[in-house]
């Protein structure tokens, strides 16, 4: 069984015959025990036994339309579509009549490990692997046994397929036909789940369900929802957190046309409230808030680079140590030292972050794409003096997140709230994107230093690695769980635990407080580890005269998933064989994040300075693969974002203030610069592991590792572009 | 004012100097035009204006004046039934967002040239972002829908 959900056995049932989202017809619901690990957040404390749950994960209508209410964030990633395959699988129904829905909050949909309801860590799949498919086989269970029931004939002369019961004298009931009667039986306490070897659904490219109203408009992101009396609320914010106001001009936003007040709340928030966002943004900006210096008004790129620089050569926290690299230094007849810069970056998702409250005074209901459902539920009710059953939560599609709305502090809900309390008005509140760049949460700054050392035969003899970088979760709730004897894994994750074979290997962690706040970034620390470890492999393999395939293959001889992806890797390029053709070169890494193996080999050119990436082989080893084609899109999607990233991205501080503000000046990758991709899978049976991130980190080092085979420089600082290009 | 709207004329009341796109979404409530940077930058709020791809955040109702605006919910062709059905059969959205202003921006694209290169597909369609780096098979689509119009 998967490691991430051992404990997710069915042991309790509930059923309810209309649910909290106004379903006709049968709901079922299953309580989930507590996890091995142990409640992280506050709001998952409450015993699940406890509470009332009018929630489910399927519904049945009379049509025999199948609603499968899914309890993580669709945010691109297709979770309405995979889950609902993994309990499709097992329910034996059509699939054309199969619809998702996110699911409202209530500890049912708690996810398996984390005991809260939230989506990350590319967990979706792995977690619910278990969980859902017995979810299937559970109903499937009952509804035979409804229909053996009405027919008087044994359960085992009856199968279910299609979204009906057969039996070969009684003929078929649907599955709607059935579900009442259904709904009044024991749960099957351990139905029986199929082998890999009968799968119809899984590990077949089933069409998104989301597609087509994704392509016709028709699909509502938090942006687009309206409630009757809303106002529209832009805010004005301070870059860093706690700066005091200084003064704004509040005559000169009332005068914009359409702006109906101007409210100043959170001591150094303003909020422009205007009859449409246009309005709220021009008023907004029209208002010219400042705020008064703090400490950090001095702040830097550049200040913030030496300083991290600087913490790489004193004294730190030992994250791994294998064998004696200070004495492997010593006797090192060759020493290597490479520094690497590492910018804060933004996530600037499509949709910029928004949140819809209808708050009376009494009770409240809030809108958006919430990947943190209870946490923003809690929060929310604290703010309002609610209970957090009195704050219904609605998610809605979220226009990408790359991490931005697994906030720690639910920072747009927060502010949404805290204006809803001041108004009591129906409202929407938006981020500009301008907002959206500002103020927000970023990916961290950090500096690597390694020294390598090499015997005089040229065999790597010690690996020396300092990390010191901003924490990615310093202040927040996730801190206590996350930080264990001052190292924190987001910071040092794919170099501490690296799977190469290091003789005399040592790494030590720095964590520094960042002026701006931060945040998990699509793969998280993996962002930069996997960069340094990958661009410097490749430096043991120049300096050792090895080919970078064959390097890796003798220090990852006992890591078997990275082998079984390096073995694709070279059937589809032919590497050892076949070589880029002239004018460009190749370029390789592979890296583990979140229990998935990546390999990639890129083709590069470099054209008018600028490098031109012209394809992409990507192996993977993420275990089952549930939707063939929407797990090569996960790979494409990160392979463009995390191009995007290294060639052009950075959010740089200048006298305390954030400089970039939109798309021309925070550059993203464009359709003329996407790779060809082609993505192969290592087929193997075991359990999914996560596939949301794990495609990002090999892309920027294969890169970098190709255009040192053009132009002989080692890229030690990103992004590659540091100015404006387009 | 009035301005014709997907084929009918609409009265609006918002201020003249307002941005299309904000007209359409929250005074007429057509939301399928998205709001992604306000400055032409990133094509999430493409609409035709005469037939022709418009970014409706940087055109104001005044502007407009007697021109004819579709937006994705206004789309009803044959070229607009083989995009969306091209990007469904090719896993093409993710997140979503942006795919409306793609989809407008395909119609266009194949409107004018029904058989697109490579090269004619990244010019046409350079000015929409996409954050989920749908690109590739946008590309595949609109080719795919290019050979179900001819």
């Amino acid at each position: 069984m998967n490691d991430m959900e051992k404990n997710s056995a069915l042991n309790r049932r509930d059923f309810l015959v209309s649910g909290l989202t106004g379903l006709a017809g049968l709901v079922v619901a299953f309580h989930l025990p507590v996890g091995a690990q142990k409640a992280f957040m506050a709001e998952a404390a409450t015993p699940l036994a406890a509470s009332a749950v009018p929630n489910a994960f399927i519904h049945i209508a009379p049509d025999n339309t199948i609603t499968m209410m899914i309890n993580k964030l669709e945010m691109g990633q297709g979770v309405n579509t995979s889950l609902a395959q993994l309990i499709a699988e097992e329910l034996e129904c059509d699939w054309k009549m199969i619809r998702s829905v996110s699911a409202p909050v209530a500890p049912v949909y708690n996810h398996t490990v984390f005991q809260t309801q939230m989506t990350g860590g590319s967990s979706a799949l792995s977690s619910s692997w278990q969980q859902h498919r017995k979810i299937g086989a559970a109903m499937r269970e009952m509804l035979k046994t409804a229909a053996a029931n009405r027919w008087k004939v044994p359960l085992s002369e009856v199968t279910a397929k299609n979204g009906h019961v057969l039996h070969k004298t009684k003929g078929s009931l649907s599955y709607g036909e059935l579900a009442t009667e259904a709904g009044a039986l024991k749960l099957p306490q351990d139905p029986p789940l199929k082998n890999a070897k009968d799968f119809k659904v899984i590990g077949h490219s089933m069409k998104r369900v989301d597609a087509a109203e994704k392509s016709n408009g028709k699909a509502i992101f938090g942006m687009d929802v309206r409630i009757p009396g809303m106002i529209y609320a832009c805010v004005a914010r301070p870059d860093m957190d706690g700066q005091k106001l200084d003064s704004f001009d509040e005559k000169a936003a009332k005068k914009i046309p359409g702006v109906i007040d101007v409210v100043k709340f959170r001591d150094n928030h303003i909020a422009v409230l205007a009859k449409n966002t246009f309005a709220a943004i021009e008023g907004k900006d029209a208002l010219k808030a400042k705020w008064k210096d703090n400490q950090y008004s001095t702040a830097s790129t550049e200040s913030i680079y030496k300083e991290l620089k600087e913490a790489t050569h004193k004294k730190s926290v030992v994250a791994k140590t294998i064998g004696d690299a200070d004495a492997g230094m010593k006797n090192a007849s060759k020493q290597l030292e490479a520094v690497y810069e590492f910018p804060y970056l933004a996530h600037a998702p499509m949709e910029s972050m928004n949140c819809t409250v209808n708050y009376d005074g009494e009770k409240a209901e809030i809108w958006s794409g919430h990947q943190m459902p209870t946490i923003d539920q809690g929060v929310a009710a604290g703010i309002l003096g609610l209970k957090p059953e009195e704050v219904k939560v609605n998610t809605v599609y979220a226009g990408g997140s790359f991490g931005r709305r697994a906030s720690k502090a639910s920072d747009y809900v927060v502010i949404a709230c805290h204006l809803a309390k001041e108004i009591k008005r129906p409202l929407k509140m938006v981020f500009s994107r301008e907002d959206d760049m500002h103020g927000g949460y970023y990916r961290p700054m950090n500096v690597h230093r390694v020294e390598l050392g090499f015997d005089d035969k040229k065999n790597l003899l010690a690996w020396r690695h300092y990390i010191a970088g901003h924490s990615v979760i310093a202040g927040s709730v996730f801190e206590a769980m996350m930080v264990k004897n001052g190292l924190e894994s987001t910071v040092t994750e794919g170099v501490s635990d690296t799977h190469y074979n290091i003789k005399n290997f040592h790494c030590e962690q720095t964590r520094v407080y960042s002026p701006l706040t931060t945040l998990w970034w699509r793969s998280v620390g993996h962002t930069h580890t996997a960069y340094v470890m990958e661009t410097m492999i490749d430096e043991v393999a120049v300096e050792t005269k090895t080919d970078p395939m064959t390097l890796r293959e003798q220090l990852l001889k006992d890591s078997p998933r990275h082998l079984q992806v390096l073995k694709i890797l070279k059937g589809m390029t032919g590497w050892g064989k076949n070589k880029a053709p002239k004018g460009r070169a190749w370029g390789l890494a592979v890296h583990e994040s979140f229990n998935t193996v990546v390999g990639q080999v890129v083709e590069v050119s470099i054209e008018e300075n600028i490098p031109r990436v012209h394809k992409v082989w990507a192996a993977v080893h993420c275990g089952t693969v549930v939707n063939p084609e929407g797990a090569k899109t996960q790979v494409e999607s990160s392979i463009a974002y995390g191009l995007g990233a290294f060639l052009y991205q950075k959010i740089d501080l200048k006298d305390g203030k954030i400089v970039q503000t939109n798309f021309d000046d925070y550059e993203v990758l464009k359709i003329e610069n996407m790779p060809e991709v082609k993505v192969e899978f290592v087929k193997t049976d075991e359990p999914p592991t996560g596939l949301g991130e794990p495609g990002l980190p090999p892309i920027a080092p294969a890169v970098a590792n190709a255009l040192f085979r053009l132009d002989g420089k080692r890229v030690r600082s990103l992004p590659y572009l540091k100015g404006k290009t387009a | 004012m009035e301005i014709n709207v997907n084929g009918k004329n609409m009265t609006v009341t918002s201020d003249g100097n307002t941005p299309l796109l904000w007209v359409l979404r929250d005074e007429l409530g057509m939301v399928g035009t998205k709001y992604g940077c306000g400055k032409g930058l990133c094509g999430a709020c493409t609409v035709h204006l005469d037939g022709e791809p418009t970014r409706s955040c940087s055109i104001t109702v005044n502007d407009i004046q007697k021109g004819k605006v579709v937006t994705i919910e206004g789309m009803n062709t044959k070229v607009s039934q083989a995009v969306q059905s091209a990007w469904v059969n090719n896993h093409v959205p993710q997140c979503g967002y942006c795919q409306s202003g793609q989809v407008m921006s395909a119609c266009s694209l194949l409107a004018s040239t029904p058989k697109p290169s490579d090269k004619q597909i990244c010019d046409a369609m350079s000015g929409n972002i996409c954050r989920c780096g749908t690109y590739a098979r946008i590309k595949t689509a609109i080719h795919e829908a290019s050979t179900k119009i001819s």
